[in-house]
């Protein structure tokens, strides 16, 4: 019988649970292969919410890194992908907001909009990539995480609200500015 | 300016359409690309037809960015794992003596060499061998003594080894013959590719795949 395997060797039909679990009890090849799967969403995410390679490059680095070393927290009934997303959206935003890194608050409460969309709005400093990208990174970063999470990369509002410790209502009525945000700006700049 | 005419700037504003629509639920429609799924007044209107038009024109551009495939850096993986591998103390080496100078081979190099010959076997799906953590300090001395330890991985010491595998088997196979191959190759393997005259291969096989 021919087993198909991934690029580290291992079988595509084992599933994430499995990884971490082995993971979490020291095996490194595991958590390579983790690495494997979900590099790309953490690249991904990075890069929609920074708007210029180099930064999400880095984010990405950081977060998977931070995965590993957050790994023995990690609760087994959590989804990885999830918890991933969390990590990577929470870096991001310390990256956007340039402030020190905060323990478990809500990450859509937190942030004093005015003052973030300020520096956010600067098309320099985003380098972004094209006017839709430019668009989404002069939002503020809760819109822009929302808008990230939920347009590009279809989570539910209840998914949302978990990666940002947050909650459904308050997910959906940043969604709601943040379409408005982003259809006047838009608009403008047609 | 008629009431049927489309002022985008002034939906916005205004809590509410002409016909008593709302603009929010409006746009969400248009930016899940369901501008054209129009129920039954939406279909009779003018206003919301506008409204939704103009909508899906302004973000039909967002989603075919957010259909754009995102091509991850080939460094990526490689800098994670460089830099989790340094961030894992492993420090224990294979030590051969020559008339050349020494020769040293890092566990977890064993440790993979091991979970490559296991691979190799008909019926193991996957198998993992555990290079090397923080708790592993003393290991190779424990390993060599051939006490089993209960995080034990890969203790090398000298030409000395005592590997840990985790396997998971194809179901219907004998799990007792894969477990002795395994057992059989790796011993095999590192005897030849890394010079070891002792080595004891631990198997675990802790799961069965469908």
């Amino acid at each position: 019988m021919v087993i198909e395997r991934g690029s580290n060797g291992v079988n595509p039909d084992v599933d994430d649970a499995f990884l971490v679990q082995r993971a979490q009890e020291g095996y490194l090849d595991a958590f390579t292969e983790l690495v494997n799967r979900h590099g790309k969403l953490a690249y991904r995410v990075a890069l929609r919410l920074l708007g210029n390679h180099h930064d999400a490059e880095d984010v990405a680095q950081e977060a998977l890194v931070a995965a590993w070393q957050q790994l023995p927290r990690f609760k087994a009934e959590s989804n990885f992908s999830t918890w991933l997303y969390r990590i990577v959206t929470r870096r991001a935003l310390n990256r956007m907001t340039r402030t020190k890194p905060t323990d478990s608050t809500d990450l859509l409460d937190e942030l004093d909009e005015d003052k973030a969309n300020g520096p956010a709005l600067s098309a320099e400093r985003n380098q972004a990539i094209d006017a839709v990208t430019q668009a989404v990174t002069a939002l503020p970063p809760a819109q822009r995480i929302v808008v990230v999470l939920y347009h590009f990369e279809g989570l539910r509002y209840e998914d949302i609200a978990r990666v940002a410790d947050s909650t459904v209502p308050a997910v959906r009525s940043h969604l709601f500015r943040a379409r408005r945000t982003l259809t006047q700006m838009l608009d403008e700049w047609r | 300016m008629a009431d049927s005419e489309f002022s985008l700037q002034r939906m916005l504003r205004d809590a509410e359409l002409p016909c008593g629509a709302d603009p929010d639920e409006l746009l969400q429609q248009a930016a899940d690309g369901r501008g054209d799924e129009l129920n039954a007044h939406q279909a009779e209107c003018v206003h919301c037809q506008a409204a939704l038009r103009e909508l899906t024109r302004i973000w039909d551009p967002v989603r075919a960015k957010a259909a754009e495939p995102v091509t991850v850096p080939a460094a990526l993986r490689m800098a994670v794992a460089d830099q989790v591998r340094k961030l894992v103390s492993d420090v224990w080496y294979t030590l051969q003596l020559t008339d050349g100078g020494a020769i040293r081979i890092a566990a977890r190099v064993v440790a993979n060499l091991a979970r490559s010959a296991a691979r190799t076997v008909p019926g193991v799906r996957v198998a993992f061998g555990r290079s090397s953590e923080s708790r592993a300090a003393g290991l190779a001395e424990k390993a060599t003594l051939g006490h089993l330890h209960p995080h034990a991985a890969v203790g090398v010491l000298g030409r000395t080894a005592v590997v840990d595998l985790a396997l998971a088997v194809q179901y219907g196979d004998a799990v007792d013959d894969i477990a002795r191959e395994v057992q059989r190759r790796v011993i095999s393997e590192l005897e030849d590719s890394v010079g070891l005259m002792s080595v004891t291969v631990n198997v675990t096989v802790d799961d069965i795949l469908t």
